[in-house]
């Protein structure tokens, strides 16, 4: 029987930053789904807690912050491991990040490496 | 004067500036009243909304429909909020008025827009407010109406979720963008280039043109576009990442997205009106250089917009 790899959810809306974590994570046997917005990724997350999500903030749209504190009150996602990723590099975002539970907060511009290194170390993944 | 109109009675940022060398500009913090008819929408609620609200308890004695307001917030920074304690309207019975903000819900709003109102920092807190206050729900649509306005909000580039109104009033699009660092990825970039692969400049460059896109359609289609503008290109250099533009970011940014009027706003409090003039006439040297059609102003207290 096929293992399932393990999910990592991206939701930005920079076609750049898809490009991103699609070379940071191509040697990581992890299956990658990439949303542009808050909303069209809800229906998504509603139903799946994927391994690793990572959340941009300024995004047309519901932020990534409140975007954050709306999954959190699903029980699904209570404890679901989320890294903040923005060009917005202010202490109120990474204190809000954090009291909503954020691993980490990266910024942007992002090297492909972090992307791998993250993922590494929060997600347990298969080699390809 | 005509009964639609837009009015600034608040224009710093920060902190308000009530001294002789600044009054030309104006002390107040951040508030604009736009009207249309007897309705009334308030963009942030600074020092500037004290004044507001004494003036329309006055009108509200032969104009009993004045008496229902909106007051829409960019973000709860005290220079946005902390005309509240001070707000007549809202200790009047029968007033109604309303708020929407950044937050999760309308109890979220409600929490940031009474936060300060709590003891020790001020005696009485939102409780004693005897006007009819609610607080609106975000809807899924992202857009609310007010009588014959609309309204539509961003997250814009400042600390915290901060939103960046567009408005309809009387068919003029109005941008309301009191708090907003431009292009603060396009800088850190440039400043991080060489750190990249060959590969990762190309996708570097790929996002410094999605953010410039970003950015213009933020404003465009802008009739009236009030923008934050505290810095100046030294000053900026000392603050950048304090969710603040330079004022030449701003006016450029509104050439290129095609705004026909620019509202230079949220002007720093260290500024006299003398850096001020300075400022606006090398803004119209911009505007020469570029040969634009844009038309560019200092937003000062008690400034007038006709929207008839």
């Amino acid at each position: 029987m096929e293992k399932t790899r393990a999910t990592i959810v991206v939701v930005d809306d920079s076609p750049a930053m898809k490009t991103v974590f699609e070379r940071g994570t191509e040697d990581l046997g992890v299956e990658l789904r990439l949303f542009q917005s808050a909303e069209d990724s809800w229906a998504y997350l509603e139903r799946h807690r994927p391994a690793l999500l990572f959340l941009n903030i300024k995004m047309p749209g519901r932020d990534g912050l409140t975007l954050l504190r709306d999954l959190r009150e699903l029980p699904l996602h209570k404890d679901t491991r989320v890294v903040m990723i923005s060009s917005k590099d202010y202490a109120q975002d990474r204190t809000a990040a954090s009291a909503l539970g954020a691993l980490e907060f990266i910024t942007k511009p992002t090297p492909i490496r972090v992307i791998t290194e993250v993922v590494r170390k929060y997600v347990k993944a298969e080699p390809v | 004067m005509s009964n639609a109109y837009l009015r600034f009675w608040g224009v710093r940022g920060s902190y308000s500036a009530p001294f002789d060398t600044h009054l030309g500009v104006g002390g107040n913090t951040s508030c604009v009243e736009i009207r249309i008819g007897d309705h009334i929408m308030l963009c942030d609620a600074g020092t500037g909304i004290i004044p507001f609200g004494n003036e329309i308890v006055k009108q509200a004695a032969d104009q009993p429909a004045v008496r229902d307001l909106l007051i829409i917030l960019t973000h709860y920074h005290w220079d946005h909020i902390c005309g509240l304690p001070f707000f007549v309207p809202a200790f009047i019975p029968n007033w109604n008025i309303t708020f929407f903000g950044p937050g999760h819900s309308r109890r979220d709003i409600e929490e940031h827009v009474s936060a300060q109102m709590r003891a020790p920092y001020f005696p009485v807190g939102t409780e004693s407010w005897l006007a009819n206050v609610r607080y609106l729900d975000p809807p899924k649509s992202q857009t609310l109406e007010w009588g014959p306005m609309s309204f539509s909000w961003r997250s814009v580039h400042h600390p915290g979720t901060t939103f960046g109104y567009r408005i309809k009033a009387n068919g003029r699009t109005i941008l309301y963008i009191s708090d907003n660092e431009c292009l603060f990825l396009d800088k850190s970039i440039r400043q991080k280039y060489g750190e990249f692969s060959a590969e990762e400049q190309a996708l570097l460059s790929e996002m410094q043109r999605e953010e410039y896109e970003a950015e213009i359609k933020l404003i465009e289609g802008a009739d009236i576009l009030i923008h934050d503008a505290q810095y100046s290109l030294e000053d900026y250099g000392k603050k950048r990442g304090w969710g603040h533009s330079c004022y030449i970011d701003t006016v450029n940014t509104a050439i290129d997205a095609g705004v026909r009027q620019l509202y230079l706003y949220h002007h720093d409090p260290n500024y006299d009106d003398r850096v001020i003039a300075r400022i606006y006439d090398h803004t119209q040297s911009i505007i020469k250089e570029r040969n634009s059609a844009l038309q560019c102003h200092i937003a000062r207290e008690g400034m007038i917009v006709d929207l008839s």
